[in-house]
C-alpha cells in the first residue's frame, strides 16, 4: 500500500518553507490567508474554478495524485498552468511513477513520489517518448508531431 | 495505403520498452496489483478465465496483407493458432502468458501494430466505416479525419485517466455502418449551406444496461476545430463524470444526469475558451497528406463485355457476399469466417495466411474487418471474382453466410469470458443448426442476429434486428429478447419482448419471431420494417402464447 503523506508545508524553489492548508479552508477565509503566505492543497473533488480570481495571492499549489485511477488532477494542471497563467510553482503530491510525464505534460512544475518509488529510475517514466502526438500545457523541449 | 512511419513505429518500441518495465516490477512484486491493472489495461492486455487476453486495434479495420500475415504468426508463437476478431475493428488473443506479452507486442511493431489503448479508461480505437472510401454519395472519407485525432489522443496528458472508457465513432457515408450514436462520442461529417465541411457531434451513447442513443451536442463543428471541441468535451467529462459509482462510469450517465442541453452548454463555454488556440487547430497540411495516403489504390476500368461465369453455388455466394464498388470494373467481396461450430469471429492462423495471400493476389494487398465480424476485400476487379471465389471454396472459406441471418455476431460469452453470465457461442451455432437450409436462409433474406453473454453487450445485441442477452436466473442461463435495434439509417435501440427466456427454448423463440416475420412481411420489406408496421404485440404472441 501507498503511504499517503498529510503535508502540512512545503519547500519551494527558494528554498523557503510554506505552511498549507486544504482547499476549504482556504475558501473559507481567502482574505485572511493570502495574508499569510500560504499554499493550497487542491484534491480530485476540489472545484478548481473557485480559486481563479484569487490565484495571484496563493505562495504554490499542490495538486494531490495521490488516487491512481483520479485524472481530474491533469485538468487543474491544465487550468492552472495553460488556461489561467497561474505564476507559481505547480507541485504534484503523492505522485506516481507511471504519471509523471503526464502530470509534467499537463503543467505540474514539480513533483514529489511517494516513498514506495523511492529507489526508481525517475527518468525512465518521467522524460516520456521521442515524439508526443498533440499540443499540451507543456510543450517544453519536445519533439511534437501532430 | 496508409502506413506508419518509422517514428510511428519508433514510439511504438519505446511504449512496449516502457510496459515491459512496468512488467517486470509487477512481477517482481514491486507494482501493485491495482496499479498494473490500470496500466495494463492501457496496453490492451485482460485478465480473463482460463489466460490473459490481448486485444490488438485494427484502426479503421484496414489491415495490409503484412500485418495480417503478422498476425497470424503471433496467434502460432504466442496463442493457440487462432485469435478472435471483434466487432469493434480489433483482433483478440485468448491465451496468452505474462512474462511474453512485450515480446509478442515487440513483434507487432514492425508491422505496425499495436494494442495501445485498446483497453481502459480513456480514448479507445476509433470506429469507421469499413467500407469507407468504397461506396457513392460519401461526403468524405473519414480514415484521415479517424487518424488525426487518433493520434492527438494517444497518452494525452490530460484525458488518459478518464471517469470510464471513451469510445469515438466517425463516419462520413450517407448510410452509418460505425453505429455512432451509441458510441460516447460520434461525428458526423457533414457541408454547411456555405459548402464548408465540418462535424455534427454527439455525445453520450453507449449500450449496456443503460443503453442510450446519444443527443447532438453541436450541430456543426469546423474540421480545424474539431480538435479543441473533443477536448472541452472529454475535459468536461474528466472533471464532472461519475467517478463514485462503478456502474455510472460512462459518460451516457453525465449527459443524462445534467440533460444535454446544460451538457451541450458546458463544453460550448469551455470551447469558446480554446477554439482560437492555434496550438489546436487541425493540422491541415497532414490532413491533406493523410488523404493522399489513404486514397484507393485503383483506377476504374472498362470492363464492359465481361459476361461472369455462371455456376449455382457461385450465384448464391455472389449474391449474399458481393457489394458494387464506386469504381467501375471493381467488387467489394466479403468473406464470411462464419462455419457451423466455430465462433463467430475466429479464424485460424492458416486462414489469415490464406486471406493474406489473396489479398495479395486478388485485392491491392488489403483487407478490412466489419463489425459483423467479417473480412472484407475492397479492391477486387469484376473479371476476378470468379477466381477469388474459386481460391475461397478450395480453402473452405467461401461461406455464402454474408447478409443472412447465419452470419450471427457474439461475443465468446461464458466460455471465455470472465465477465459473462451465459454463453454465447453455442447458442449460435444452434440457431445456425436450425437455420441450415440455404433455400430457407435466401428466403429470409438480411436478417441480424447479435448474441451478448452479459450486459456489457460486446456482440451489440441492442442494435440487432434480433438481440439476444445472456443472464442468469436461480443459477440457469436466461436470455432476454430485443428486437428492431438499427443504426444505418437511424439509431434506435431494440425494445424488449418479455421476459427472459431459458436456454433451452431460445432457439424455438428465435424461430418463433422469424416465423412471425416471414408471414407478415410485405413485398421487399426487411425485418425492421415490418416491426415498425405491425409493432411487438404479434412476436410476442407467437413467443409467449
Amino acid at each position: 500500500m501507498d503511504e499517503i503523506q498529510n503535508l502540512t508545508s512545503l519547500i519551494n524553489r527558494d528554498y523557503e518553507q510554506i505552511p498549507l492548508v486544504s482547499f476549504d479552508e482556504w475558501i473559507e477565509n481567502p482574505e485572511r490567508h493570502s495574508r499569510l503566505g500560504v499554499g493550497i492543497i487542491i484534491e480530485p473533488k476540489d472545484d478548481i474554478y473557485l480559486i481563479k480570481d484569487q490565484l495571484e495571492f496563493i505562495e504554490l499549489i499542490a495538486l494531490d495524485f495521490n488516487n491512481f485511477d483520479d485524472g481530474r488532477g491533469y485538468t487543474q494542471a491544465y487550468f492552472l498552468s495553460k488556461r489561467w497563467q497561474y505564476g507559481g510553482e505547480i507541485i504534484g503530491i503523492n505522485a506516481h511513477l507511471d504519471q509523471l510525464q503526464f502530470m509534467i505534460r499537463s503543467g505540474v512544475t514539480t513533483y514529489q513520489l511517494l516513498d514506495s518509488y523511492q529507489g526508481s529510475n525517475e527518468e525512465d517514466y518521467s522524460k516520456g517518448f521521442s515524439m508526443c502526438y498533440q499540443a499540451a500545457a507543456n510543450n517544453h523541449g519536445l519533439n511534437l508531431q501532430y | 495505403m496508409y502506413k506508419y512511419s518509422e517514428k510511428d513505429k519508433q514510439f511504438l518500441v519505446e511504449r512496449v520498452d516502457q510496459f515491459e518495465k512496468q512488467l517486470n516490477r509487477y512481477l517482481s512484486g514491486e507494482l501493485d496489483e491495482d496499479k498494473f491493472r490500470s496500466l495494463r489495461l492501457r496496453n490492451g492486455l485482460y485478465m480473463e478465465l482460463h489466460a490473459h487476453m490481448l486485444r490488438i486495434a485494427i484502426p479503421y479495420g484496414i489491415l495490409s496483407s503484412n500485418q495480417l500475415k503478422a498476425l497470424a504468426d503471433v496467434a502460432d508463437k504466442y496463442d493457440r493458432g487462432f485469435g478472435h476478431f471483434t466487432t469493434r475493428q480489433n483482433i483478440q488473443f485468448n491465451w496468452i502468458q505474462l512474462p511474453e506479452i512485450a515480446n509478442l507486442l515487440r513483434d507487432l511493431t514492425e508491422a505496425g501494430l499495436h494494442a495501445i489503448q485498446t483497453s481502459g479508461k480513456a480514448t479507445r480505437n476509433i470506429t469507421a466505416d469499413p467500407l469507407s472510401g468504397l461506396t457513392e454519395g460519401e461526403i468524405e472519407d473519414a480514415r484521415p479525419y479517424c487518424e488525426l485525432i487518433r493520434r492527438w489522443f494517444n497518452l494525452h496528458p490530460e484525458f488518459s485517466w478518464l471517469p470510464g472508457k471513451f469510445k469515438i465513432a466517425i463516419n462520413g457515408a450517407k448510410l452509418d455502418e460505425t453505429a455512432l450514436r451509441i458510441h460516447d462520442l460520434g461525428l458526423r461529417l457533414i457541408k454547411n449551406k456555405k459548402g464548408e465541411l465540418g462535424f455534427r457531434v454527439y455525445v453520450g451513447g453507449g449500450l449496456g444496461a443503460a443503453a442510450m442513443v446519444a443527443p447532438e451536442t453541436a450541430s456543426f463543428v469546423p474540421i480545424e476545430d474539431i480538435l479543441s471541441y473533443l477536448e472541452s468535451a472529454m475535459r468536461i467529462y474528466n472533471l464532472k463524470g461519475r467517478r463514485d459509482h462503478q456502474k455510472k462510469l460512462r459518460i451516457k450517465f453525465l449527459v443524462r444526469e445534467l440533460g444535454a442541453e446544460e451538457f451541450s452548454r458546458l463544453v460550448d463555454e469551455d470551447w469558446q475558451q480554446t477554439k482560437n488556440d492555434p496550438d489546436l487547430k487541425l493540422n491541415l497540411k497532414e490532413l491533406e497528406s493523410l488523404q493522399e495516403d489513404f486514397a484507393l489504390p485503383i483506377e476504374p476500368i472498362n470492363l464492359d463485355g465481361f459476361k461472369d461465369k455462371v455456376d449455382f453455388n457461385y450465384s448464391i455466394w455472389k449474391k449474399n457476399n458481393v457489394r458494387n464498388h464506386k469504381t467501375s470494373g471493381f467488387s467489394i467481396v466479403n468473406i464470411s469466417l462464419t462455419k457451423l461450430g466455430s465462433a463467430p469471429g475466429d479464424a485460424t492462423s492458416e486462414q489469415m495466411r490464406i486471406l493474406a495471400k489473396l489479398a495479395d493476389q486478388y485485392s491491392s494487398s488489403e483487407i478490412r474487418t466489419t463489425k459483423r465480424q467479417t473480412m472484407v476485400f475492397p479492391f477486387v476487379r469484376k473479371d476476378q471474382v470468379f477466381d477469388l471465389w474459386k481460391a475461397l471454396e478450395e480453402n473452405d472459406l467461401a461461406s455464402p453466410h454474408e447478409g443472412t441471418l447465419a452470419q450471427i455476431v457474439a461475443c465468446p460469452g461464458r466460455d471465455y469470458c470472465d465477465l459473462a453470465k451465459a454463453v454465447s457461442i453455442p447458442i449460435a451455432t444452434r440457431v445456425q443448426e436450425r437455420f441450415n437450409d440455404m433455400n430457407k436462409l435466401l428466403d429470409i433474406g438480411d436478417l441480424k442476429i447479435n448474441i451478448s453473454g452479459c450486459e456489457n453487450s460486446c456482440a451489440h445485441h441492442h442494435i440487432a434486428d434480433i438481440g439476444l442477452l445472456g443472464m442468469q436466473k436461480k443459477g440457469e442461463e436466461y436470455y432476454q429478447i430485443t428486437l428492431a435495434g438499427e443504426t444505418l439509417h437511424e439509431t434506435n435501440i431494440g425494445k424488449k419482448l418479455g421476459p427472459s427466456v431459458s436456454s433451452e427454448t431460445i432457439v424455438d423463440a428465435v424461430e418463433s419471431i422469424v416465423n412471425v416475420f416471414i408471414d407478415q412481411r410485405q413485398k421487399e420489406e426487411k425485418f425492421i420494417d415490418v416491426f415498425k408496421r405491425i409493432g411487438i404485440e404479434p412476436f410476442k404472441e407467437k413467443v409467449y402464447g
